[in-house]
């Protein structure tokens, strides 16, 4: 390829070079990408593209929390169902359900019944939003994951074991029982407890126990009672001798 | 009670399991599912749009009605360098733009022409030209010659087209999504690269160079060097550079470059 100098006059205006080195090679325009002249090459790299420095790797840190945006209808409309469940029933029991299938559900929908006992399912984000701003505050942890709800108006919780016990996908994982929140262990226990009735027997049984012995004691014959109370005398003076 | 309901139920899931994978209403296999909450978007009101009454795409001649046609020289330089003309919307709302330089010829235009106005719904789109018909004449000698003996004959026509020139241009009823496969097919088969952009998208897509201009971290840049002529670089450039600021190299446009 020969070099050829070609001298160009140039008008008065603009600032070019008188002289221009021009090889015959390949044209301005090309199919391919011409290879550039390794001046050109390297005021190319010089002149490159620099992006502004990244604050910070996309999930360096935690997300800030995420502002509070208006309800829409349904969460609404859900919210108010969720207050009037936890305004009238006494057990609200959260159940995790793994894979049930829709016969299973019907099965332990119409054995709970029987007892009172309703299923509910409700969407877990409305559940936290609602009680976040309610006082079940603390049973927020629970909703994570595929929850059901068993709610009803009285604590009849030996028949909810029973029959959780024999499904296989539900897993009870706490309860809130007249205002308290049990795990499920706690739920285990409050099952094993004895009804009002039979705590309150106990107790007054207990308070009076003094009194209704003595009762019991005045009752049988005197001479009995004469016998103990020698007998306790005699106790009463062997104390007394060793102690001096 | 119950036992009845359970044998009503045990017995309709054997039935089921008795017809195998062609269940009724029943679907005892399958999980329980539960209302959850799903927002729906609007879709797009499209009731102030006007179609015009020709839809299609016009026939293109292959060639212009010239008496006496004359031979002209190569002139690469138009397809050097983004376009001036024909790179904004007008009516449509999508359309193809050609992302380098090329020639179309007859065979291109047929196709897009043929493959659009197969595939559009008449009711709903229109579409527009806005790349005229060949109109640069495109000289070759025979096979076999030797170099020399005048130039050769005319063999056709083609139509040069710029970086950022729009192609065909599509509105109507529609949204993006129906239109753009059937754009895509056709901007593939072009001989240079193009892509279907919507108004917003080539508006995005302008503003994001911009905002590369803006947030340069480099110091220096091809302008001030070349209009500086700094280290007498412009022996190596060509006075194109001057007007390109190294985003194209022949018919190329170099995305990477600010």
């Amino acid at each position: 390829m020969a070099a050829t100098l070609c001298r160009i006059l140039l008008p008065k205006q603009g600032w070019l070079p008188f002289t221009q080195c021009v090889r015959h090679g390949s044209k301005a325009v090309t199919r391919h990408k011409r290879p550039l002249h390794f001046l050109k090459q390297k005021l190319m790299s010089v002149t490159r593209y620099i992006p502004p420095p990244r604050p910070a790797p996309p999930g360096a840190y935690p997300r800030q929390t995420i502002r509070d945006q208006e309800d829409d209808p349904f969460t609404l409309l859900v919210k108010k169902n969720l207050k009037s469940v936890f305004q009238e029933s006494k057990m609200i029991a959260v159940v995790q359900n793994s894979g049930s299938t829709a016969d299973e559900m019907i099965l332990l929908k119409y054995k709970l019944h029987k007892h009172g006992i309703t299923v509910k399912f409700f969407p877990n984000q409305v559940v936290r939003s609602f009680l976040k701003d309610s006082t079940y505050s603390n049973m927020a942890p629970l909703f994570i994951g595929h929850t059901v709800l068993f709610i009803s108006k009285e604590p009849k919780v030996k028949e909810m074991l029973s029959s959780l016990r024999t499904s296989r996908h539900m897993l009870l994982l706490g309860a809130c029982i007249d205002n308290t929140l049990l795990s499920a262990q706690g739920v285990v226990s409050y099952s094993k407890l004895p009804s009002v009735a039979v705590v309150q027997g106990e107790l007054v049984s207990g308070l009076t126990l003094l009194t209704s012995q003595t009762a019991a004691m005045l009752q049988r014959h005197p001479a009995q009672l004469s016998a103990l109370l020698q007998q306790h005398v005699k106790q009463q003076s062997s104390e007394g001798a060793p102690k001096a | 009670m119950f036992s009845i309901i359970k044998a009503a139920v045990g017995g309709l899931t054997a039935l089921c399991r008795v017809n195998g994978h062609q269940q009724g209403l029943l679907h005892g296999h399958l999980k329980v599912l539960a209302a959850g909450l799903k927002t729906r978007d609007i879709p797009p009101d499209h009731s102030d749009v006007v179609l015009p009454d020709r839809r299609k795409l016009k026939f293109v001649n292959k060639m212009p009605n010239f008496k006496n046609a004359k031979k002209e020289m190569k002139n690469l330089k138009d397809i050097q360098g983004p376009a001036t003309t024909a790179n904004a919307f007008t009516k449509g709302e999508f359309a193809i733009v050609a992302m380098g330089g090329g020639y179309l010829h007859w065979g291109h235009i047929e196709m897009i022409r043929l493959t659009i106005n197969r595939k559009m719904d008449p009711k709903t789109t229109f579409a527009r030209w806005r790349v005229n018909g060949p109109y640069k004449p495109v000289t070759r000698k025979g096979l076999g010659m030797r170099m020399g003996g005048g130039k050769g004959a005319i063999d056709q026509y083609v139509t040069p087209v710029r970086y950022g020139r729009f192609i065909v241009e599509v509105g109507g009823k529609v949204e993006l999504g129906e239109i753009q496969r059937i754009m895509t097919e056709v901007a593939q088969k072009l001989p240079f690269k193009a892509e279907v952009f919507s108004r917003a998208s080539l508006a995005a897509f302008q503003k994001k160079h911009a905002d590369m201009e803006q947030n340069n971290q480099n110091p220096w840049t091809f302008k001030e060097i070349t209009l500086g002529n700094m280290l007498g670089i412009r022996k190596v450039l060509s006075p194109k550079d001057l007007c390109h600021n190294g985003r194209f190299a022949g018919k190329f446009h170099l995305p990477w470059r600010v």
